[in-house]
């Protein structure tokens, strides 16, 4: 057995607080190593500890050791590209927007490597072959898809020949399909090397098997080998965070709809120049439940705003059956602070919105418990509370309008998978009981099976495939 | 949340409030202990030395100096608020309406703002003062011409992503007017800002008025002005230094407070 990284009794300390708390772990050759836990536990911490590029201001203790060699931040540095390699989140933000894809690929071999440009050139194209990437090599980074761009970032990050990976949220952002490939890819890596994955997804631990370690507020909750950890899990919050996953959610009573809401035929949008749906037609009844799946950037969140009036199409037509005044069209958005003013109180906002409709203040408490909020929050600002508290709060802003159409933009993805539970089935709920068409929009397919009546598919600029349980 | 403003200030602003503070207490105070007569001459007192009777002294007509400068601390103080408001109104105004309405309107704003930037202020000043020497009114709109730019550049350039942002998005969505969304939204996120700009516009325009007044194009003896006073008692700054410094002194001490207030590097 080759360890070929070992951790023991790795602490992680701000001024205030100490973020990861006496770690210890160790990676060995073949056999993939994933840290699973909720956003905030310090997972990311660990990952830069090992580095050696925490942020300054923290103080790291405990001992790192690489092929059995313990060594300082400043050691490690000389392992990077060649031996340890890191794979970041968000692939865009770490490669460089105005390069093509090859040259990000090729400058590694020149410059780690110090092979010639000829040289160079030759091992990239081959590299690019092999990851399924010789198509895209001329293209910038914003003109790939995330799993792409991930897959080129992959690349360069090995093209010096790590054996060691650490890949931080590798998955972030991308939509179930693509999520799969990345992950197959990091375990064809493992074969002769060592993967570290760093991640909430519960899926992509079970896909990449190995060893799991369970962390929450930088403490070791749980460890063991995945398909032990996974089916039998023993520490409470592994239990919830399993039960989280989508995969294991129980599906929602389809409903029978029967009044139709509106009716789309025919619709096409496009922007910039550039197709993002055509031949689109559909309807939505009263309190239909319907999933919007696509990659990211295929215009998932025009349709929403189209839909709600906001854009205006660019051919076809969307009718109406009944006529809904504006403020019963309504959204929720994907990054919950983004739509409330931080320089008022929640509560000031609320009684805002009872004002400006004539709603009876009386409203607020029920459903304040139906979403389970402690009315103290409300004395708060919208900075002052927690993602998945004000994305209840906007949940409860817009039923009080009693919205016949909510379009939710991907209202889960920057939340924790133990939240993100708890507000789709808030969400699925309150259009049941209000009888409000609810468009669902999520780059998780499996969470979309298990809640929606409906799911529309939109790749490749046509919808594919529709599955109705209402025909 | 004037509170949240006041709770928030630095060390460097109190001292620029209070100087401010200090200065208008004293110019409002000074009359009613019988220094409100700034153009009262007593040509046998000229250059009077300091005494219970003329705290400062007198100047070459024999002149109250703390009359003088009180009442010219007024004058500055008048025109700066004025010159503030005015040109905050307008540039604030003008800043939202570009960035809330259609291109076009924001293109010919915009044409209008950089053709004003492209002119250095003091000329600008002095053209429109020019038209009408010793005109208060003339001087005022001089001064608030030239400074609307800046405002109108900085609201419009954080307004114009609120106005694609989901912020206002969502508020429109729920029913809420422009005069809302302003209010909630817009107002809370140029406030800061806008505040900065006042304190820094306050300053220029007491210094673009003494400016005016040095050279002789804007108000005319013999009214109190501290630029006005600086140039009329150059001439005798050897033999009364004392006297030519408390014009400059005072000069000093407003911008620095208004400088202090703002609070930020410029």
């Amino acid at each position: 057995m080759n360890e070929l990284i070992s951790i023991k009794n790795l602490s992680i300390r701000s001024a205030s607080e100490t973020l990861v708390d006496s770690l210890s772990l160790t990676l060995i050759q073949g056999e993939p190593l994933t840290i699973l836990g909720e956003t905030g536990s310090g997972k990311s911490l660990l990952a830069q500890a090992i580095m050696g590029i925490l942020p300054a201001g923290l103080s790291c203790q405990g001992d790192i050791a690489l092929n059995g060699q313990r060594m300082t931040a400043k050691e490690r540095r000389h392992y990077w590209g060649r031996h340890l390699s890191m794979l970041p989140q968000e692939p865009w933000q770490s490669l460089d927007p105005v390069m093509q894809s090859r040259e990000q690929v090729a400058e590694v071999y020149r410059e780690v490597l110090a092979y010639s440009a000829a040289a160079a050139q030759k091992a990239t194209q081959t590299q690019l072959q092999q990851l399924g990437l010789a198509d895209i090599q001329h293209k910038l980074p914003s003109q790939l898809s995330g799993g792409m761009a991930q897959r080129l970032a992959f690349a360069a990050a090995t093209a010096a020949g790590a054996r060691m990976i650490i890949a931080d949220e590798p998955t972030k952002g991308l939509d179930t399909g693509q999520r799969d490939g990345i992950v197959q890819l990091l375990k064809s890596q493992t074969e002769n090397g060592g993967l570290l994955t760093i991640t909430h997804d519960v899926a992509v631990a079970q896909q990449l098997g190995g060893r799991i370690i369970v962390m929450r507020h930088g403490k070791v909750v749980e460890q063991g080998s995945a398909s032990s950890v996974l089916t039998t899990p023993i520490a409470a919050y592994t239990q919830e965070l399993i039960a989280a996953a989508p995969c294991y959610w129980t599906d929602v009573t389809p409903q029978q709809c029967h009044q139709p809401l509106l009716t789309i035929r025919n619709l096409a949008q496009q922007r910039n120049g550039k197709t993002l749906f055509r031949h689109l037609s559909f309807t939505v009844h009263h309190g239909e439940i319907i999933g919007l799946y696509g990659d990211s950037g295929c215009g998932k969140s025009t349709l929403g705003d189209t839909l709600l009036g906001l854009l205006a199409p660019n051919s076809g037509n969307i009718e109406w059956h009944a006529d809904i005044p504006r403020h019963q069209k309504l959204k929720l958005y994907q990054d919950p602070p983004s739509s409330f003013s931080p320089a008022a109180s929640l509560q000031t906002l609320l009684a805002d919105v009872v004002r400006r409709h004539g709603l009876q203040a009386e409203q607020i408490p029920p459903l304040l418990q139906a979403l389970a909020l402690s009315p103290s929050l409300l004395t708060r600002s919208s900075h002052d509370v927690s993602g998945g508290e004000l994305q209840r709060i906007a949940l409860l802003r817009a039923m009080l309008l009693s919205p016949k159409l909510l379009v939710a933009d991907e209202p889960t993805s920057r939340l924790d998978p133990i939240t993100a539970k708890q507000i789709i089935q808030l969400l699925v709920k309150a259009a049941r009981q209000q009888q409000c068409a609810l468009l669902l929009i999520s780059h998780d397919e499996t969470q979309l099976k298990k809640v929606c009546d409906q799911i529309i598919y939109l790749q490749d600029y046509a919808r594919e495939n529709v599955i109705n349980h209402c025909d | 949340m004037l509170k949240n403003r006041l709770k928030q200030m630095s060390p460097g602003q109190w001292t620029g409030a209070a100087i401010l503070i200090l200065l208008l207490l004293s110019a409002w105070m000074a009359p009613l202990f019988g220094h409100g007569q700034p153009n009262l001459q007593h040509l046998q007192h000229s250059f009077a030395p300091a005494s219970a009777q003329l705290p400062l002294g007198s100047d070459q007509f024999g002149r109250d100096m703390l009359a003088r400068l009180a009442a010219a601390v007024r004058l500055s103080f008048g025109l700066s608020l004025l010159c503030v408001a005015s040109s905050a109104f307008l540039g604030i105004s003008l800043g939202v309406m570009a960035a809330w309405s259609s291109q076009r309107i924001d293109a010919v704003i915009n044409f209008v703002a950089n053709t004003v930037m492209s002119l250095p202020g003091l000329v600008l000043v002095l053209l429109v003062a020019g038209l009408a020497p010793g005109s208060f009114t003339m001087l005022y709109l001089g001064i608030s011409l030239t400074l609307w730019v800046e405002y109108f550049r900085v609201v419009r350039a954080t307004v114009q992503p609120l106005v694609n942002g989901p912020e206002l998005q969502s508020s429109m969505m729920l029913g809420f007017g422009r005069w809302y969304q302003f209010r909630r939204h817009i107002w809370p996120a140029i406030s800061g800002n806008v505040l900065t700009l006042a304190a820094f516009g306050a300053a220029t325009s007491i210094l673009m008025m003494a400016s005016t007044g040095f050279v002789y194009a804007g108000l005319k003896p013999p009214t109190a002005e501290l630029g006005l006073m600086i140039v009329e008692l150059f001439p005798y700054f050897a033999d009364a230094t004392w006297v030519l410094l408390q014009p400059l002194c005072i000069l000093l001490l407003m911008v620095l407070g208004f400088n202090l207030l703002a609070g930020q590097k410029a």
